[in-house]
């Protein structure tokens, strides 16, 4: 959309600045195109490989494995393949055996569903932020009115939230080299969906299926009566599913003891492979209790006002410090940064996360080709490059936190930092 | 925490500083990682060699190979044997005698289907026998290689180096402490029979498919942990030379360098590094000098990304591999030197538990006894990266000021239009009635007016500019068959269709800033100048990872000229950037450096014939990078055409901006 040069405002409205149905439909297209283009060609078997893209929780090739195992009767859970859900076992059975959908699209199918589903989340949060400025607005000060959002900025975010799901490069990698957090998304998406639409048992529903498929999601929940009784159930039919519970050790009791230490982008594998194996448990425990619970009572505490940043802030989190992460998990909350337009003016630290990103991000693959197929690289090299992009993530999600923060002082006091004629410090605490 | 929660860290002092002193500090960036490669040639600032694998156990050997007489043999037989196949292998000779000698023997056929102009093919042919190790099943294999030359090859004869070879397997074969399979490996066509057997014996295809059919091999020994690539050119040896630089800049352990030279010193033959003898010299600034060309000459070897040797073909299998020359001839060593140079190394490499891992995959040499490792390198790429990276940071913080000022000066004009008072909500009651008027004040807001900002960034069309850009890069490092078979067509050759194949592509691109909406935008066009510069530090620090030297000599050309481009007002300025780019064109690079390269080479020649002459050397390099990469998977055209090419012209539409001079605020430009 170029920027128009418009003559001297008229009073009449002139164009609006924001974006027609069509060229998000565009968007729309374009997006599913790249994907189409890229996961039939040559390129997918490259991408579906590399460990950034798909880790033993989420790798197509085990699931289709598995469902084989399936088909021929045996029980899959049986080896250590398998770390799929059975209930997302039977909805991938379902989808490409009762269906008869070609794999490929499926994962486009629900890609595409999910940046739809992100569009209407981000619309939503716009809506909430506009009703959450109205009623507040006597308590702003008076020069810090121009700080507000206002008019067409609440309908563009959405669009960009979209951009940034369709045309994010992890994003695109994700659903190209098939890996199921694809699904994991798409219910998470449902989730954070049903949420802003005060939906309680579709939020439930759709948070149990995300626990069901990655337990440290657990943690953003928010109606506990009904989500015990969905996850008992859905545990349930789990079970019957796949006689026994075979499926519990290897599907939770995976995600939690960390038996499968293949590189990945997180950094659970480098720590338990140098460690002595009798520290592993206690390691184990500092180190979920970090991913899951450590952060959650305080940033509740803090940002008990706006759930939406609560929860992004938790999800980013978790896609640091959990113990297999992929590109998927770090682009998916990335595409939701959007959303949290009315922060950007006052974080500082974009430049810096955005450029450590991108060498991370290129320095990645060659480092890893280096330590694996010339035999030159070795571990301290990858796990080096995988530190700084989880430094990076922190950095971003500690600075969108303080911008909230700073942006509520700001209106409240004015847009002057100053006491007593100095300047002053604001010192998140 | 701090730092990540001081406010003062983003807009305050050092925002400031950084606005104020970054160009001050990018030219010292520059300039202190130049200087800081130059330093570390100097003694006290590298290292001195050790060996870091001890399981090698080099002092351990005790030579016994006496077969300098066998080997004296086999060469004059080998001589009178060479004198029937002019052109080719004499494979029933050499085949005989390993047979004779009591190894596994093979033959390896392959063809290379010439990838450029008219089809053409070419079939070459390697021998190589197999001592099978008396203690081991055959799981771990070493190598001793030699490229066979015939009589009309042009370059040196290698047949004292198969004689020794062959007395060496005689002497091998007795032995009973073999725990690892030994391959000796006789190849033809210098490079390419090399890369034909490694890759038929991984079943691998480096290169593109169906350009060098690698063919298939009867027998193989396990995996290769080392091997050793030996030119002897005469009988007597008086120096030799070590080579490591390998395809794509890729080095062997430092333990195997080492090693190399250690046994060398044993037996007492002088070694050099770069034709290169260590010298000891007192006087600290000519020692440095010493080095520093030493260093120099290594840098430039690995830079290209060609192996000097059939060694440098090993290394992308992950095998240690390096080549042993001789290069002066009036030595007193001979063949039993040779011989027993050779067997303390594969006694040591015999000794490894496992595959070499400790010591160092990058280092720089500045001498033979000294290195440099990875550690003490990469500060220099980094500082003349940061430099870009600092640039384009400053210009971010200065486009984030601007924005805040055009706020500013809105300010007033928006607050006169607002509405002053407005009425007070009362709590709601009925929720429902709430949320309705919430919906129905949301409606009216965003369809309410905004000014529209003529000066905003317009990211979508950069970003298409950006990703166009690349596009066009991939269809150029996609041209070559193509160019060729037009100039075919016309009968050029296929240099000369390539070379001005390519003059003619980039003669075209140059009009690219014509198709760019977005010109007239200040802001626009500093968005795309920080995402150039991003893009170019963070090409050559991951090409740094792969190939140091050649990161850093484009750093060395490309920073500065990139740090001058940029977003300019003025006219005159922008001519000067506009021609300053126009040199930083990778074809302009290469011609210029091909030109310096050729009169240094050929200093008494006259100036036109030098011109003509670096002229065809630079067509040979264009056609020889395109066939290594499509040969031997070598990455240095492919990264060219594919990240410089469109980086380049990312540049070259910045430097295309063209901004209305302004009254007003004359003072706030951006570079």
């Amino acid at each position: 959309m170029p920027a128009e040069k418009s003559e001297k405002y008229v009073e009449n409205r002139p164009e609006q600045r924001c974006y027609k149905t069509g060229t998000i439909l565009l968007m729309y297209t374009v997006g599913a195109s790249i994907r189409y283009w890229l996961i039939f060609s040559r390129y997918q078997s490259i991408i579906g490989n590399h460990i950034e893209v798909s880790t033993p929780l989420n790798s197509w090739k085990r699931v289709s494995e598995g469902l084989y195992l399936q088909s021929k009767g045996i029980n899959p859970y049986e080896g250590d393949l398998l770390h799929e859900a059975p209930v997302t076992m039977l909805l991938y059975r379902t989808l490409t055996q009762s269906l008869k959908l070609p794999v490929e699209i499926t994962f486009l199918i629900f890609d595409i569903g999910t940046a739809v589903l992100l569009y209407f989340i981000a619309r939503r949060y716009m809506f909430q932020l506009f009703v959450q400025q109205e009623e507040s607005k006597e308590e702003y000060s008076e020069d810090s009115k121009e700080f507000l959002l206002a008019g067409p900025d609440f309908l563009n975010s959405p669009v960009f939230v979209a951009a940034a799901f369709l045309f994010n490069p992890y994003m695109v990698f994700n659903c190209v080299g098939l890996s199921t957090t694809v699904f994991h998304n798409f219910f998470l998406a449902l989730f954070l969906c049903s949420m802003l639409y005060g939906s309680i048992l579709l939020s439930t529903v759709s948070l149990a299926f995300c626990t069901m498929m990655s337990l440290s999601k657990i943690r953003a929940f928010v109606t506990v009566g009904v989500f015990i009784l969905v996850m008992v159930s859905l545990k349930y039919i789990s079970t019957v599913l796949s006689n026994g519970d075979a499926f519990i050790k290897n599907v939770y009791g995976f995600i939690l003891t960390v038996p499968d230490l293949q590189p990945n982008i997180g950094l659970f594998w480098y720590f338990f492979t140098e460690m002595f194996d009798h520290f592993r448990d206690l390691f184990i425990c500092s180190f979920q209790i970090n991913a899951t619970i450590l952060y959650l009572i305080p940033l509740s505490i803090k940002f008990r006002n706006d759930p939406f940043l609560l929860t992004t802030a938790v999800l980013f989190l978790i896609s640091v410090f959990k113990s297999y992460p992929c590109l998927g998990d770090v682009g998916f909350v990335l595409s939701l940064l959007p959303c949290f337009i009315h922060l950007f003016n006052y974080s500082q630290q974009g430049f810096l996360v955005g450029v450590i990103f991108l060498i991370t991000t290129a320095l990645g693959p060659i480092l890893w080709h280096l330590w694996i197929y010339s035999n030159s690289a070795n571990a301290n090299f990858y796990f080096g490059v995988t530190l700084a992009f989880a430094i990076a993530q922190i950095f971003l999600v500690t600075d969108i936190l303080f911008a909230y923060l700073k942006r509520e002082f700001c209106l409240k006091n004015g847009k002057d930092r100053k006491i007593d004629g100095k300047d002053a410090l604001l010192i998140l605490e | 925490m701090g730092l990540l929660t001081d406010p003062s860290a983003g807009q305050g002092k050092l925002t400031k500083a950084l606005l104020k002193y970054y160009t001050k500090l990018c030219v010292l960036l520059y300039l202190g990682g130049i200087g800081w490669l130059c330093s570390l040639a100097y003694t006290p600032m590298n290292a001195g060699t050790y060996f870091s694998e001890n399981a090698l156990l080099p002092g351990l050997v005790k030579s016994e190979f006496r077969e300098d007489g066998t080997a004296r043999t086999f060469h004059d037989e080998l001589l009178d044997e060479m004198k029937k196949y002019d052109d080719s292998i004499p494979y029933p000779w050499l085949l005989a005698k390993f047979k004779q000698i009591g190894l596994d023997t093979y033959t390896h056929n392959f063809t290379l289907h010439y990838p450029l102009g008219k089809p053409q093919k070419f079939t070459g042919k390697n021998v190589y026998g197999i001592l099978r190790a008396a203690r081991a099943s055959s799981t771990e294999a070493l190598v001793l290689s030699v490229p066979y030359r015939p009589p009309l090859s042009v370059h040196a004869t290698t047949s004292p180096s198969i004689a020794t070879m062959l007395a060496f397997a005689k002497f091998a074969n007795k032995e009973k402490y073999w725990a690892k399979d030994i391959i000796f490996l006789i190849t033809e066509h210098e490079q390419l029979g090399m890369q034909a057997w490694l890759e038929a014996y991984h079943g691998t295809t480096c290169g593109n498919e169906g350009t060098l059919n690698h063919g298939d091999i009867k027998g193989r020994a396990g995996a290769i942990q080392a091997a050793i690539n030996l030119e002897l050119h005469d009988t007597s040896v008086g120096q030799v030379d070590i080579k490591v630089e390998g395809l794509n800049g890729q080095l062997p352990n430092l333990d195997l360098f080492n090693l190399a030279a250690k046994m060398l010193l044993k037996e007492g033959i002088p070694h050099t590094f770069k034709n290169r003898p260590n010298k000891n010299l007192r006087d600290p600034v000519k020692d440095w000098y010493y080095s520093f060309q030493t260093l120099m000459a290594m840098i430039s070897t690995q830079a290209t990304g060609i192996p000097n040797g059939n060694h440098g073909l090993y290394h992308r299998f992950g095998i240690e591999a390096l080549t042993l020359e001789s290069v002066s001839h009036n030595g007193k060593a001979g063949f039993l030197s040779m011989g027993r140079i050779i067997e303390g190394i594969f006694r040591s490499l015999n000794n490894l538990l496992e595959r070499f891992h400790q010591s160092f995959f990058f280092y720089l040499l500045p001498s033979s006894e000294r290195f440099i490792s990875i550690g003490l390198y990469m500060p220099a790429i980094c500082l003349i990266a940061g430099a870009l990276f600092i640039k384009a940071c400053a210009n971010w913080c200065q486009l984030q000021e601007s924005q805040i000022q055009d706020d500013s000066e809105e300010k007033p004009k928006t607050e006169t239009q607002k509405p002053k008072a407005k009425p007070k909500r009362k709590e709601p009651k009925d929720m429902q009635k709430f949320w309705k008027d919430m919906k129905a004040k949301y409606e009216v807001e965003v369809k309410s007016y905004k000014p529209p900002d003529p000066d905003s960034i317009n990211f979508v069309s950069i970003l298409f500019a950006f990703l166009m850009t690349h596009v066009i890069g991939v269809l150029v490092m996609n041209s070559p068959q193509l160019l060729t078979m037009l100039g075919g067509q016309y009968d050029f050759s296929t240099e000369v269709s390539l070379f001005s194949g390519f003059i003619a592509v980039s003669a075209v691109l140059l009009l690219t800033p014509l198709f760019v909406p977005f010109k007239s935008c200040e802001k626009s066009m500093a968005v795309l100048n920080i995402l150039s510069l991003l893009e170019l530090g963070t090409t050559l620090i991951c090409i740094s990872m792969n190939n140091f030297s050649l990161a850093f000599f484009c750093a060395v050309i490309y920073v500065p000229l990139a740090l001058i481009v940029g977003v300019t007002r003025c006219r005159v300025c922008s001519g000067i950037k506009k021609v300053v780019w126009l040199v930083a064109h990778p074809l302009v690079v290469l011609t210029v450096t091909v030109l310096t390269y050729t009169h240094v080479m050929f200093p008494g020649e006259k100036l036109e014939a030098n011109f003509y002459r670096s002229l065809a050397a630079t067509q040979q390099a264009i056609v020889f990078s395109i066939i290594d990469s499509m040969i031997y998977g070598n990455w240095l055209f492919s990264v060219v055409s594919s990240i410089f090419i469109p980086n380049w012209l990312c540049f070259w539409i910045v430097a295309f901006s063209n901004i209305q001079p302004n009254e007003e605020i004359p003072k706030k430009k951006i570079d």
